[in-house]
């Protein structure tokens, strides 16, 4: 007895020990990482949510579906929707609202058509980078179409017999034959475009685009429509749409006499001094007369003390009288009254309707009404009576149903995924959802679309206006990339969308730690690299490829000399992740910056992140050396030849998901198979 | 049951009955109305010291239920001469109000326990402090009295934690403000009147818990007098009383939160006269008013929905219900992160273009000259003439905590507009103007101001060698 009482005394002693230390360190090493000394002591709560082991994630994890466009058929009977995390294309009884098949597709579905005669549905498939021809009446896919890089919306031509496909990472249009299924040809379009529209008249063809016209900071923000006649299947134009990016979708009317574009107007060239009265971000829709010389008139859906952020798809009733717009950041649907439109502009001069375009009260004359979804509401479509509308809720996995008669969600389609919420889901909806911004003038997507960046360089200004421009940088897979920000500033995550995230950036009260739990977890662990089909397909290096990555791991340079270690490129972007982690000078400081090192910023899928450089000064790759590399500071390249530096820009395109590196590749394969 | 039972269950008797007398902590309020009620001073409202308006001599809070109203008011400060202005804590469990102790008494703050009803006192300043506000974060605002400052302030706001410590002033300008309510945004919305240079009619200002982005949310024109605090609803909607000028009778006001400058609308009739407003339910407001001109303002329920005041809930024959609380747990707003360091010795404003004005509209064309320069106007003198950039940019580095007005000049010299309302910087703010008297909903362009291609021209010009802590970079 006596034994057993020492030995429960020596076993407390020790956990007493073991504990009072313990928890001491847990305690600075949690305020380390959080940069607070308040957040909760939660071992689980990073190492559970945050770990890269496939078991653990497995278990921790759930498969959702990710709604994402919705087609109708003509019967308005049956909705095909495709859902973007599952692969598939899912078939539903409209009327008994039930799931009538499921579909293999290719990865990441974005959108679906119908041809005219309902057989055939066309599945486009971001990355694989062809569209699924599924028989409707087999239920199965029966043919797979090539695309370019990143295929997204697409349309028939007026006659049916072509196939438009936008190629939204590869910026331009494949023109398919449907008779023979070959691309016939490939006309370019503007940055980063998504969305298609044929006009009514079955004449003119338009593409969105979301990524501005890539200027220097200062310069105007420009985003071009692409203007495609049908007839010809060649470019006709580039449309401008000044101040304006992120267009992702654009509608008709049933008259054709104007089409309207979802827009966000940015105001990254303003510094960052306040969120109040719409300093950071404004959201709307642009009119694009189809008479005259085709004026595009900018109008906003926002409000004086209310936002309404990161509008996604845009449908017009039968009737032409009302516009829909998913207003994705705020869960809401925003109608549009068309005849108010029109009015509106009837009455205006041009000098007024460029008043317009900036003016938050202006959207009490045409906005009629705001309808709630469940989370993130994407695709729409209306059925063929227009009595409804349906909802891609993206982030909700369900298909909402609105009244257009009442404008209220009446019901849902369960597309039957789990009812939990993960950690990594709410960390998702919180990302894409502005309720954590002040008024919800933005949500994280705005400036970070598909956790990637819109492209644009910002003035932070928490210290002064005017200096330390700094261009956006990607969320994919950041997670193993610390330290955070151009200035490295942020040790984690979870420092970078803490205090001062809402101090200088959201103006709002910061997350509740949990959410930022779940963010941080999101943004480390959820997001993924697509793959880069486009310059590695298959991890087979081209020749040039090989040859530019014989000059990225070179130690010697042309003339044979050892090339110092600090300047080459594989010390300061070694593999997986292409950076060392550490800061450096690499001398493109300019007199408008503080005087800082910055991070070495990972090089993964580096081709989809232009421009370059902490400020966004160089275009292109080539820029940086040949306009601003001249000092040989940002590695050894002067000596080389025109074409090794060619090679080398073909390797550094060629830098896919550290996935790669680490031999966990199969999120980088092109999955489709054809049937 | 055997003996030794019994003394166990007696023992656990008795510790149940102790734990739930003490969970339960006395008497809730909850569901019940607060007022304040005051005896008619028959003193002119001063909108200026809050005499006669805010500040009523021997008033009182108490407790009515409005589930009974035939039974006699509980009254919740028999110990004070005159106790006004209830706020209600977000848990419903308690409420800050103003109150003299004793009759030669200033103006101060207390908050009382409503289980317990047991009071202590927040402010203990020989100044009046009235008018208090719960703020998240365990602090409150109130409008303290800083007549003869050097601002030329009637009332000022200030913030403390709830136990009086941490007084920080957030106004500085020649303004008086009262009535204040925090808004589900976080923000503060107050009663806001200019008394220097000259009285100007009252408005509703916004502005940050750290006194920063102060900015007008809506003013009532010439034809109303606000003379309530505003209350958010949930039906997005922000009431208050606006007295008639023409019929000197209070009517029920609203206006949206997410258009506050162009949606007010007159919820109510002009048969009664209405004196005081508070959140009741989703669809319903609480208010005070009285149909004839002698007779005391008693408390009422009424339908926001339908416009229709409902039945008496309590009325008195001796006193006037000034003021209303509805007792029950509700969402607090936002606490908003600030951006204030203390150890900044100024501010940063950007002007985009001040040649954009609201004076000039596109139907009328935009005809006034362009500005040269703007002079920057203290409370007693200039502070200084900055020239404006060719794209009528302005970018300034201003003493903080001081007011300013702005007016433009002409290359002559002469006026072209101005001066506007009083600005004032908090330490480290950083905040932007489109223009010059320009319309309140446009938002700026997005254009590269070439004022901020330089560095930022010193408020007041001559204030040189400023000590200034060097600001981290994000």
């Amino acid at each position: 007895m006596r034994k057993l009482i020492v030995s429960v005394g020596v076993i407390a002693v020790l956990l007493v020990l073991v504990f009072i230390p313990g928890k001491k360190w847990a305690r600075e090493h949690v305020n380390y990482k959080t940069a607070v000394n308040d957040h909760s002591l939660n071992c689980l709560n990073c190492h559970l949510y945050n770990s890269k082991s496939p078991l653990i994630s497995k278990m921790v994890n759930r498969d959702y579906l990710s709604p994402m466009n919705i087609a109708v058929s003509e019967d308005g009977k049956k909705l095909f929707v495709t859902a973007q995390d599952a692969d598939k294309l899912f078939v539903i009884d409209a009327a008994e609202r039930k799931i009538l098949g499921k579909i293999d597709v290719g990865r990441k579905p974005h959108s679906v058509i119908l041809d005219n005669t309902g057989s055939n549905a066309y599945v486009t498939n971001q990355w694989s980078d062809n569209v699924s021809v599924i028989d409707l009446a087999e239920m199965k896919v029966v043919d797979t179409l090539s695309t370019g890089n990143g295929p997204a919306g697409l349309s028939f031509s007026s006659d049916g017999k072509v196939l438009y496909v936008v190629n939204s990472y590869s910026s331009d249009l494949t023109v398919i034959d449907l008779a023979s299924g070959i691309e016939i040809t490939r006309l370019n379009t503007g940055n980063n475009p998504t969305g298609i529209q044929l006009s009514p008249n079955g004449k003119d063809l338009y593409v969105t685009a979301r990524r501005a016209v890539i200027t220097p900071y200062g310069e105007p923000v420009t985003t071009d429509l692409t203007l495609v006649d049908d007839q010809s299947r060649r470019l006709k134009s580039f449309l401008p749409v000044e101040s304006a990016y992120l267009m992702e979708n654009i509608a008709f009317t049933p008259s054709g006499d104007l089409a309207l574009v979802t827009l966000i107007r940015p105001k990254n060239l303003l510094p960052t001094l306040q969120v109040e009265k719409g300093w950071m971000m404004n959201h709307g829709f642009g009119v694009i007369e189809q008479k005259g010389d085709g004026r595009i008139i900018q109008l906003l859906t926002d409000e004086p003390q209310a936002f309404y952020p990161d509008p996604f798809d845009i449908v017009i009733t039968g009737d032409g009288k009302r516009a829909f717009i998913s207003s994705s950041g705020v869960n809401m649907i925003t109608v549009i009254d068309i005849d108010s439109v029109r009015n509106l502009i009837a009455e205006s001069t041009p000098e007024m309707l460029s008043l317009w375009a900036n003016h938050l009260g202006i959207s009490s004359r045409y906005v009629v009404k705001r309808i709630p979804t469940g989370a993130n509401p994407k695709g729409l479509a209306l059925s063929p009576d227009g009595k409804y509308l349906y909802v891609a809720e993206h982030l909700n996995d369900m298909i909402g149903v609105i009244s257009t008669e009442t404008m209220e969600r009446t019901g849902e389609i369960e597309l039957g995924s789990s009812s939990r919420v993960t950690v990594l889901r709410r960390g998702r909806q919180l990302l894409n959802n502005a309720g954590r911004t002040f008024q919800t003038q933005y949500s994280c997507y705005t400036c970070h679309p598909d956790e990637h960046e819109d492209g644009l360089m910002y003035n932070m200004a928490s210290k002064d206006m005017g200096r330390n421009i700094t261009n956006t940088q990607s969320l994919r897979e950041i997670g193993d990339t610390p330290p955070f920000k151009w200035s490295g500033k942020n040790q984690t995550v979870y420092k970078q969308d803490g205090m001062r995230f809402s101090t200088v950036l959201t103006r709002t009260e910061q997350f509740p730690y949990n959410d930022l739990d779940a963010i941080s977890s999101y943004i480390m662990r959820g997001n993924h690299y697509p793959p880069n089909l486009q310059f590695n397909p298959d991890g087979v290096l081209t020749e040039a490829q090989e040859r530019g990555k014989i000059i990225f791991e070179r130690t010697r340079d042309n003339n044979g000399n050892e090339i110092p270690e600090n300047n080459r490129c594989i010390t300061c972007h070694p593999a997986p992740y292409y950076t060392n982690l550490k800061f450096a000078d690499v001398n493109t400081l300019t007199a408008s910056d503080d005087s800082i090192l910055f991070d070495t910023p990972h090089l993964n899928n580096i081709f989809s992140s232009p421009p370059y450089l902490h400020d966004g000064r160089a275009k292109t790759l080539e820029e940086i050396w040949t306009l601003y590399g001249k000092t040989d500071k940002h590695g050894m390249v002067n000596d080389m030849t025109k074409g090794q530096l060619n090679d080398l820009v073909e390797y550094l395109k060629s830098l896919r998901s550290p996935d790669y590196e680490s031999g966990n590749s199969k999120i980088q394969k092109a999955s489709f198979n054809k049937e | 049951m055997s003996r030794f039972n019994k003394h166990y269950f007696n023992i656990l008797f008795f510790s149940v009955s102790v734990i739930l007398l003490t969970a339960c902590g006395g008497n809730s309020l909850e569901g019940k109305l607060i007022i304040s009620e005051a005896p008619p001073s028959g003193v002119q409202a001063d909108y200026i010291t809050g005499e006669g308006w805010r500040c009523l001599p021997e008033s009182r809070l108490a407790a009515i239920d409005p589930q009974n109203p035939s039974a006699a008011p509980e009254i919740l400060t028999k110990d004070f001469y005159s106790a006004a202005m209830p706020d209600l804590s977000y848990d419903g469990e308690r409420i800050l109000f103003a109150a003299r102790k004793e009759k030669d008494d200033p103006w101060q703050i207390w908050e009382m326990n409503l289980r317990n009803l047991k009071s202590r006192q927040v402010t203990k300043t020989n100044e009046n402090c009235i008018d208090p506000a719960y703020m998240p974060g365990d602090r409150l605002v109130f409008s303290r009295s800083v007549l003869n400052d050097s601002l030329k302030a009637g009332y000022s706001l200030f913030t403390s934690n709830i136990d009086g410590s941490d007084v920080k002033r957030i106004t500085f300008n020649p303004h008086t403000y009262f009535a204040s309510t925090l808004i589900k945004d976080g923000r503060v919305l107050t009663i806001s009147r200019q008394v220097y240079p000259s009285v100007t009619e009252a408005v509703v200002m916004v502005l940050r818990p750290d006194g920063t982005k102060a900015e007008l949310f809506f003013d009532t024109g010439n034809k109303n007098t606000l003379i309530s605090s505003c209350h958010e609803c949930d039906n997005g909607k922000i009431y208050f009383i606006g007295r008639q000028s023409d019929t000197g009778k209070g009517t029920i006001m609203s206006v949206d939160y997410n258009r506050p400058l162009n949606s007010m609308k007159s919820v109510s009739g002009t048969d009664k006269d209405f004196l005081s407003v508070a959140k009741l339910s989703d669809n319903s407001i609480a208010v005070s008013c009285r149909t004839d001109n002698g007779g005391r303002y008693e408390l009422f329920g009424f339908d926001t929905n339908t416009g229709v005041t409902g039945s008496k809930i309590y009325g008195s024959a001796d006193y006037d219900v000034t003021d209303i609380v509805y007792v029950a747990p509700y969402i607090r707003p936002r606490k908003l992160p600030s951006e204030v360091d203390m150890g900044v010795k100024t501010g940063l404003i950007l002007c985009q273009n001040i040649n954009v004005t609201g004076m000039t509209s596109p139907e009328a064309g935009f005809s006034l000259p362009l500005a040269d320069r703007i002079e920057i106007m203290g409370v007693d003198s200039s502070l200084g003439m900055v020239k404006v950039e060719n794209d009528g940019s302005v970018y300034l580095k201003v003493a903080a905590d001081i007011p300013f007005r702005i007016r433009t000049l002409d290359a002559k010299g002469s006026v072209v507009n101005g001066p506007g309302g009083w600005y004032y910087l908090r330490p480290n703010e950083r905040r932007g103007c489109i223009g010059c008297h320009e319309d309140r909903e446009m938002v700026p362009a997005n254009r590269y101001a070439v004022a901020v291609s330089k560095n930022p021209v010193a408020v007041p010009v001559h204030y040189e060698g400023i000590k200034e802590k060097e600001v981290e970079l994000e």
